[in-house]
């Protein structure tokens, strides 16, 4: 087992990027910059807001793919478009499809500015079961939950109570990795 | 009565826990939809030929006014006024061509129908599946008035009336009203109605979804109601005729027909219709004023009034030609509606291929050109321009075509000659080409038919339900 465990190497939830649930996507996208700015000062930058519940539990992950696909134009003719991946139609003449429509559509800058009318918990990810570990935990157990569940960050929770005191990216674990790996070739 | 009953929940119970991954409850739309009181007043009934198997087994089962012929078997079923039509079904000794595979069949092919329940539904053709190429099983699906389920083995799903199911293995989908997939394989699908969907992987694929709007004027189903529309009126609105030629036994051939030609005795037959050589007429298709020339055929629940068919024209299963004028070797898909008005005539010419689950509607008269692929909702000429394109045009598709409500992908002379192909084999099949001594099909091998009749409990816990038979040679 490697020395690292968990605690080690997450990021503290007091300085990630949060919002409470109602707050608008323009919210959440405020928040993560302020966090980028006021904590973040490793190349890895925060890419994700969680989102907190009534009593300030994290109810979900925003993720900025999250976000770039709450602005998805969501009409008759892109549903449509999208329901051809059911019938077999490819990848391609998919994309052909959805660029014909787009270059008929708004430009980016009317779409971005529906972000003040969108509401995080419509689109936040709700965390999985295998999203969770303790903060005692080491490397290795972080390492094989990332992996079998393609996460791109775990929720780090404390004792029993399972209360989310963080949460730990797939780059820091990526980071401790490398440096073991360095260590190996001295 | 109770038993049915018992069954019926049991169906419904095995169908939903099948479709739970859709979310989908088939419940609410059985209340109304047939009334098992019905179960226990129509007899079933099969048929008897030297021509085909005679091997049936229908245990545990409620067959209502059904009909099978060849090798079937039912198990735990209820089927009312359906078709089980095992004339097509594979010998023992034949060779199936899969790819590259050549798969001896071992045993004579079986249709198995168990947990299912069918309304008034074709079952027809043979597995298509490699998997299973000597059992053509439907089991654990329900499907609603009119469906076809041809050359489709099936689990686990729902098909809405009207839709069709050809030639594509079915595990646990939806099948909405009026759509037709032709698709080899699916799974766990929730298909919208009135969606037409042809697709050979890796080769094209055709999309066309009916305006649903539009679609529902002709019919719709929603739950706790029977299916409506003006399809289905049109079909009510002709009931009488099959009333009288299944209570009577002895029907009297009402029209002259060749010594090459086959009219079943469950066809209606009105005055003025005039049947050629090389005719197959099947049961429960409805002729007025009709005139079917050489190798035409009409098939199961088909309606020709007031039409004429030149000749080598299939008229699929559930197809309606109402005031149309057919030149020579069309076809007419699956569940199509062609209706013109008196004077006012819809004239089709040779080679074309309207595809399946087509309505062609109008209040003009209207010309397709020979050679034309058409396709969906049609009530005009423009919506014909839109809904249409000359089959030696399609073929030269080679990337894809987008065209009203059709979206294709893919090879367009694949796509042409597939369709070429098959027609060409349904009219083989059905004795189109038979020239005094070979190519006998259905026309010639159906044409002296005995039919046995099979009557249900008609009261107590079991009204309904059918004893256990064994029927063999």
């Amino acid at each position: 087992m490697s020395d690292y465990i968990v605690k080690e190497l997450m990021v503290p939830l007091s300085e990630y990027a949060t919002v409470p649930k109602g707050s608008t996507l323009l919210d959440a996208v405020m928040a993560l910059e302020k966090a980028q700015v006021e904590f973040d000062h490793t190349k890895y930058k925060h890419r994700a807001v969680l989102i907190l519940g009534e009593n300030g539990g994290v109810i979900g992950k925003l993720s900025q793919l999250d976000v770039l696909s709450a602005l998805e134009p969501r009409d008759r003719e892109s549903c449509e478009i999208n329901e051809l991946h059911k019938y077999g139609f490819s990848c391609d003449f998919i994309r052909n499809m959805h660029t014909q429509l787009r270059l008929q559509g708004s430009p980016l800058k009317d779409i971005c500015s529906k972000a003040f009318q969108l509401f995080v918990e419509d689109f936040m990810q709700a965390p999985s079961e295998g999203e969770f570990i303790d903060q005692e935990a080491s490397l290795e157990i972080a390492l094989l939950q990332l992996g079998m569940g393609h996460h791109l960050s775990l929720l780090v929770t404390r004792g029993k109570g399972k209360k989310i005191v963080g949460i730990l990216r797939l780059t820091d674990a990526f980071a401790a990795v490398f440096h073991i790996m360095k260590e190996c070739e001295v | 009565m109770k038993e049915l009953e018992k069954l019926l929940a049991r169906i419904i119970q095995r169908i939903n826990i099948n479709l739970r991954e859709l979310n989908y409850d088939v419940s609410p739309f059985f209340k109304n939809l047939v009334s098992l009181n019905q179960m226990g007043k129509f007899y079933a009934f099969y048929g008897i030929t030297p021509n085909h198997s005679l091997d049936f087994q229908f245990r545990h089962s409620s067959l209502a006014g059904s009909y099978f012929l060849g090798k079937c078997r039912t198990t735990n079923s209820i089927l009312y006024k359906s078709d089980i039509r095992g004339d097509e079904l594979k010998h023992q000794g034949d060779v199936f061509h899969y790819d590259n595979f050549k798969i001896p069949i071992t045993r004579d092919e079986s249709i198995d129908i168990e947990d299912s329940f069918l309304i008034k539904t074709l079952v027809h053709n043979f597995s298509h599946d490699p998997e299973t190429l000597e059992k053509f099983f439907i089991r654990d699906t329900v499907s609603a008035h009119y469906a076809n389920i041809h050359g489709s083995p099936i689990a686990g799903s729902f098909l809405c009336p009207f839709a069709t199911v050809d030639l594509t293995t079915m595990h646990d989908c939806v099948i909405g009203t009026f759509s037709y997939i032709q698709a080899v394989e699916v799974d766990h699908l929730n298909i919208d109605p009135g969606t037409v969907w042809v697709r050979n992987p890796d080769e094209f694929n055709f999309l066309y979804r009916y305006p649903l709007n539009k679609l529902n004027r002709y019919i719709n189903f929603i739950e706790g109601r029977a299916p409506q529309g003006f399809i289905m009126d049109f079909m009510d609105n002709r009931k009488e005729g099959f009333r009288r030629i299944f209570n009577e036994v002895n029907i009297e051939q009402s029209v002259p027909v060749p010594d090459s030609a086959s009219l079943d005795r469950f066809a209606v037959i009105k005055p003025r219709t005039h049947i050629s050589e090389n005719v197959l007429v099947a049961q429960r298709a409805f002729l007025q004023n009709a005139s079917l020339g050489k190798g035409a055929n009409a098939q199961e629940n088909c309606y020709i009034i007031n039409s004429s068919l030149a000749g080598c024209n299939i008229t699929a299963h559930g197809a309606k030609i109402i005031e149309v004028d057919l030149g020579k070797n069309i076809f007419v898909g699956f569940n199509s509606f062609l209706r013109g008005r008196p004077k006012i005539r819809l004239t089709v010419g040779d080679d074309s291929i309207i595809m399946p689950h087509t309505i062609i509607d109008i209040k003009k008269p209207l010309t397709i050109p020979p050679g034309h692929l058409v396709w969906g909702l049609i009530t005009n000429s423009e919506e014909l321009e839109t809904n249409s394109i000359a089959l030696k045009d399609f073929a030269k598709i080679d990337d894809s075509l987008i065209k009203g409500n059709m979206t294709f992908e893919g090879n367009g002379a694949g796509f042409v000659n597939a369709f070429r192909d098959r027609i060409h084999h349904i009219l083989d099949t059905n004795g189109a080409f038979f020239d005094g001594k070979k190519n006998k099909g259905h026309a010639q091998k159906n044409q002296n038919i005995s039919f046995n009749t099979i009557q249900p409990y008609p009261d107590g816990e079991l009204q309904g339900l059918h004893p256990t038979i064994l029927i063999q040679p």
